[in-house]
């Protein structure tokens, strides 16, 4: 459980990293918290003869509002998020989601970037990004900017858009309305280890109390987070109450292809689906100031 | 020894002192394997298997040999030059004999076996150059399934045992198939848990020194019986146990996993030698949880003849364990333990079992506390199945079976002596703790509104202390004896010493304890030197939860013993006739007048300067100097019991189980500190429920082991756990000095019972029963699937 030999390379600035990309190219692994790196590089399953350590690049970490959007840096780690009243006010979905990741010593040094990049099937962040439209945005070695829906960005297991050569820098998403209601429920074998199902859903309800907007995604029913958009499109103008919730959740039983693993099989992760969206859009609905 | 045995005379013991190593380990000033540096040493690691079973056609080591500061390749060739070849054949029928060499080299026989070792200066670069090592394997077919493993035409782990069934052991009383045949009603129940790991947060390690001018070899490593230990370490280094010495640090656990000689450790040793350099080996937690003694995996099927009201008349045990690929231990040793033990506090007349134990291609298992842990739930879960086919009350069925707490001793069926012991009144003061009653019907009125209640109850019976006569009468080779040394030195100052050695238990303090009583001085005055073999004498090492009483007696009666010489020579120096009315209190010779205590100025440290300093005012005769040894052979066992108490809720959408209380009613007998007994109870009870809930090590079909990190082999973390509340129904041991017992392996049997009939209970609506550990969610769904 140690590491290949490899070269540590401290980059100071974004300049800096894409130049050292560039030069290292399939070479090199950018290094952030190093919780999941790390952990690869001990097994040897990562051997990166070079390390750019982005840590030392300044504002990258930040977290600003930008009228109807939060802008979340790479940098940021899930412990800063989860603890920021900004993020709480703006989209308070993603403060909750990432005090659920890990514990207290992962959340202190992971970071948002690093877990959108390394793409576990298992983690919160992937399953936000689905969730909310987030907009991924990436700087390339010519210095230009590109930006990435997230269900765009997260391909498949450990599996992005990112070339090799590329910084996530930040992430962009949109805030949720006034009186639109939120929940993140997951279900782990134990306190702070990966999921083993985990629901994001948002609520936002008309005038009527009839339903404008759901988001409802699901994470650990496939090799990515799944975003259940029929269910959502054909929600639109029903009324929240309890057979609609129990229709929904019959419904997202069925989403996906769930496999079986050590820890759960295929049936047992389309029950926790059922149990973990019903307990969302109740929550969600209370939260929305109607329920 | 009543007047000593009434534990209100105790001035020392019984007392929760701080722990006198918590000073040290808690500022981060003890000094486990890893702290300790040794000029010049070199680093190595293992060469393992991917295959679970392969013979070894040929190592080409050319090319590691050749990587950067790489000082040597070894391999088992190398090693069957310098060691000899462990031959484990205990004269017990049904065993057979087994042979294991330092490293395979005729063939690998699990996913993890050792195949080469590789020493550099660095353990970064003896990884980099053990990616070097080239392997070829021909693959054989692995057998990975114990029931399989029996089949005829099975893979072979061991060709020339002919069968991979190692260890058959029957026993029966003479009616026991009329009982069976006759019987109204026979109760089947089946058991098993999984393969496990002892997990014991500091891995395994050792630093190996040989000095080239004495011809002597050093090795410090974290073991709970040093001396044991040295005597395999020299003979298979065929080197005079003279010129070896164990010296084991801070330990940071070892649950059993740290008591034998593993491959690994000769290997390091016999490269310490052979380079004439310090070698240091860390296991990585991979290899701790790939190929560091593994433990359970076992099947159990009970029968139980009843009658209507659910009188036990027989009952049968049937019990096959999977013991992996090599053999640490004689491979019935644990197995057979359960069989002896089952009937615990039951009065069974009639018993028979069958217990057979397996190799297959697995990473070979060893003792964990309580290896013994399945026959607790074994029992408790059998006599739940009676109330519930009979449609009885579980707690009368117990009522009904259990011997009376005023007819012990009493003898089992398999012939067991069990003594000293209350389970009758463990279980009824935790039935009043609980509320038992008011339990049911807030069971029953929650069940209504969809909440899932369930109360597992588990009385334990654990042997524990193992005196010699009981290794004698099971064929084991060894002793239970234990030896201690107490010592004063000229200055007054005391230091005392056994073969026991600690892993986290807190002997320094509790010892302290044990000796002062006995000498009568401050606990604070006394010094325990444990894990040197140098300076220790020869013991039989922690395990068997005998710490306590073997370790702990020893040392209370040479403490005594030292006791009376000073007090001999006291009397002396005060000019009286006998040492009749003299007593040390504090370190102080004191006077008993009528009942009146009166201090002379006389202290230990003039009786320990006249002893050594000034002899010829001794008594006649008597040999300058004070210090004692003693040797002491324990009872062949000390039973201790307890009753535990889990009150379960089960969430039956998605299978999550929640404990909601936890009560243990203990009866340790007399206690040498108690809050240190406290923390062995709460240890215990956690360990159970954590293997219960969490605990697997997974082989997939062809037998690649896939619990290799922490991420895959779950174990219980502070917050999964609930808060214990522990009740105490004490009765001192009659036969053992301060009327001490074992006690630390009790709370793994019994929460392993308590969790799993607790989560039956509540299951019981919908007819499902836990069978198999562990109790995990999807496991639990699955079962309710299919019982809807
Ligand atoms: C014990 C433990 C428990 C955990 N539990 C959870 C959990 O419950 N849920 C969960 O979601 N996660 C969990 N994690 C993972 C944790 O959240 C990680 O922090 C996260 O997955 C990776 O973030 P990091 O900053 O540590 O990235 P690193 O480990 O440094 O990097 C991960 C990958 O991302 C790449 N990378 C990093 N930053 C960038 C960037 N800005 N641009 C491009 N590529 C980049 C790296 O090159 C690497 O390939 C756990 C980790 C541990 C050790």
């Amino acid at each position: 459980m140690k590491p290949a030999p490899f070269t540590y390379h401290d980059a100071q600035s974004l300049e800096e990293a894409l130049a050292l990309l560039a030069e290292h190219g399939d070479e090199a692994k950018l290094i952030a918290g190093g919780q999941s790196l790390v952990a690869m590089m001990n097994l040897r399953l990562a051997q990166p003869g070079h390390l750019i350590d982005i840590n030392g690049i300044a504002g990258l970490d930040g977290i600003e509002r930008d009228g109807e959007s939060l802008l979340i840096g790479a940098l940021a780690c899930h412990a800063d998020i989860a603890g920021s009243d900004l993020v709480r006010e703006a989209c308070p979905i993603l403060a909750d989601a990432a005090g659920h990741i890990g514990q207290y010593a992962i959340r202190q040094r992971g970071t948002i970037g690093g877990s959108l990049s390394h793409a576990d099937p298992a983690a919160e962040w992937p399953l936000m990004a689905i969730l909310m439209d987030a907009k991924i945005e990436i700087a390339q070695p010519s210095g230009d900017r590109r930006t990435v829906e997230g269900a765009d960005f997260i391909q498949s297991i450990y599996t992005t858009d990112l070339g090799p050569d590329e910084v996530l820098t930040r992430v962009r998403f949109p805030c949720v309305e006034r009186d639109e209601g939120w929940a993140f429920k997951s279900f782990a074998r134990r306190r702070g280890d990966y999921f083993i199902v985990a629901v994001g859903a948002t609520l936002a309800l008309d005038g009527a109390g009839r339903v404008s907007r759901l988001r409802l995604a699901l994470g650990g029913m496939e090799v990515t987070a799944i975003r259940l958009v029929e269910i959502e499109q054909e929600a639109i103008g029903n009324t929240p109450d309890g057979d609609w919730i129990e229709h929904i959740a019959a419904a997202a039983r069925g989403a996906g292809e769930p496999a079986d693993d050590q820890h759960a099989d295929a049936e047992y992760r389309r029950e926790l689906a059922c149990v973990l969206v019903t307990d969302a859009l109740a929550e969600a609905l209370n939260r929305s100031g109607r329920g | 020894m009543s007047r000593v045995n009434d534990s209100n005379n105790f001035l020392s013991i019984g007392k929760s002192l701080p722990r006198k190593e918590d000073r040290r380990l808690l500022t981060g000033q003890g000094r486990y394997l890893d702290d300790i540096q040794v000029a010049g040493e070199l680093h190595a690691c293992f060469v393992r298997s991917p295959y679970q079973h392969a013979l070894i056609l040929a190592i080409d080591t050319e090319a590691a040999e050749a990587a950067p500061e790489v000082v040597a390749v070894v391999t088992g060739k190398d090693l069957a030059e310098w060691t000899t070849t462990h031959r484990m054949a205990p004269p017990i029928d049904g065993l057979l004999p087994i042979e294991m060499t330092a490293l395979p080299a005729d063939k690998v026989r699990f996913h993890g076996d050792p195949v080469a070792c590789i020493v550099a200066t660095d353990r970064y670069l003896a990884e980099d150059a053990s990616e070097l090592v080239e392997v070829d394997y021909e693959p054989l077919d692995p057998v990975c399934d114990m029931f399989k493993a029996m089949e005829d035409g099975a893979p072979l782990i061991e060709k020339d045992m002919g069968t991979n069934l190692i260890s058959h052991q029957t026993f029966e009383t003479g009616n026991i198939l009329h009982v069976m045949e006759s019987a109204g009603r026979v109760v089947e129940s089946t058991f098993s848990t999984p393969r496990q790991t002892p997990l014991p947060i500091e891995t395994r390690g050792c630093i190996a020194e040989w000095d080239e001018g004495t011809q002597h070899l050093t090795v410090h490593v974290g073991n709970q019986a040093p001396h044991p230990y040295r005597s395999a370490l020299a003979g298979r280094l065929k080197l005079k146990e003279t010129q070896v010495t164990v010296i084991v640090p801070d330990v940071g656990g070892g649950f059993g996993q740290k008591i034998a000689l593993y491959r690994e450790e000769l290997t390091i040793a016999a490269l310490a030698r052979h380079l004439k350099r310090p070698v240091r080996w860390r296991e990585d937690r991979m290899e701790n949880l790939l190929a560091a003694s593994h433990a359970r995996e076992d099947f159990v099927r009970t029968r139980a003849a009843v009658d209507a009201n659910g009188r036990i008349t027989g009952l049968t045990l049937e019990l096959v364990e999977d013991f992996g690929a090599y053999c640490f231990f004689p491979a019935n040793y644990l197995a057979r333990v359960v069989a002896v033990i089952l009937t615990g506090p039951y009065d069974i007349g009639e018993y028979a079992f069958d217990v057979k134990v397996v190799l297959t291609n697995k990473c070979g298992n060893g003792p964990m506390r309580a290896p013994m842990a399945i026959t607790s739930w074994v029992m408790e879960g059998t006599i739940d199945n009676i109330a519930r086919e009979l449609g009885l009350d579980p707690v009368q069925v117990r009522r009904l079976n259990m011997v009376a707490d005023d007819a012990y001793p009493h003898v089992m069926a398999t012939g067991e002596t069990m003594e000293d012991i209350n389970p009758g009144a463990a279980l009824e003061r935790g039935l009043e703790a609980i509320g038992y009653a008011d339990f049911r019907r807030r069971q029953e009125a929650d069940r209504e509104h969809g909440i899932y209640r369930g109360l597992g109850i588990c009385s334990v019976v654990e042997s524990t202390t193992y005196g010699s006569k009981f290794y004698k009468a099971a064929g084991i080779p060894g002793s239970g004896h234990e030896c201690a040394w107490v010592k004063v030195d000229p200055s007054g100052t005391i230091r005392a010493s056994a073969g026991v050695m600690a892993t986290g238990q807190g002997y320094e303090t509790s010892f302290s304890q044990a000796v002062a009583e006995g000498l009568g001085v401050n606990p604070q005055d006394v010094d325990i030197k444990l894990g040197n073999t140098d300076i220790a004498p020869y013991g039989m090492g922690s395990r068997g939860a005998r710490g306590g009483t073997a370790g702990g007696g020893t040392l209370y009666l040479a403490a005594t013993g030292v006791r009376e010489k000073a007090l001999a020579i006291a009397a002396k120096l005060l000019g009286l006739n006998t040492a009749y009315q003299l007593t040390m209190r504090d370190g102080r010779v004191c006077r008993l007048i009528d009942d009146d205590i009166q201090e002379t100025d006389l202290t230990l440290a003039d009786i320990a300067r006249t002893a050594y300093l000034d002899p010829t005012r001794l008594p006649d005769g008597m040999e300058p100097g004070l210090e004692v040894t003693r040797a002491y052979d324990p009872p062949p066992m000390t039973y201790s019991n307890s009753c535990h108490f889990c009150e379960v809720v089960v969430d039956v959408p998605t299978g999550a189980v929640e404990i909601s209380r936890y009560v243990v009613v203990e009866n340790c007998g007399n206690v040498l500190n108690p809050q240190i007994v406290e923390g062995q109870q709460l240890g215990a009870i956690v360990m159970g429920l954590s293997g219960s809930l969490f605990e697997q090590v997974v082989y997939d079909e062809s037998g690649y082991n896939q619990t290799g990190l922490l991420a895959d082999y779950l174990v219980a973390t502070a917050s999964d756990m609930p808060n214990i509340e522990i009740l105490s129904v004490a009765t001192p041991n009659r036969r053992t000095p301060i009327g001490l017992k074992g006690m630390a392996e009790g709370g793994v049997m019994g929460s392993i019972g308590a969790i799993s009939n607790a989560v039956s209970d509540a299951l019981s609506p919908f007819g499902a029963v836990v069978e198999n550990h562990p109790i995990s969610p999807s496991r639990l769904r699955l079962m309710l699937r299919e019982k809807t």
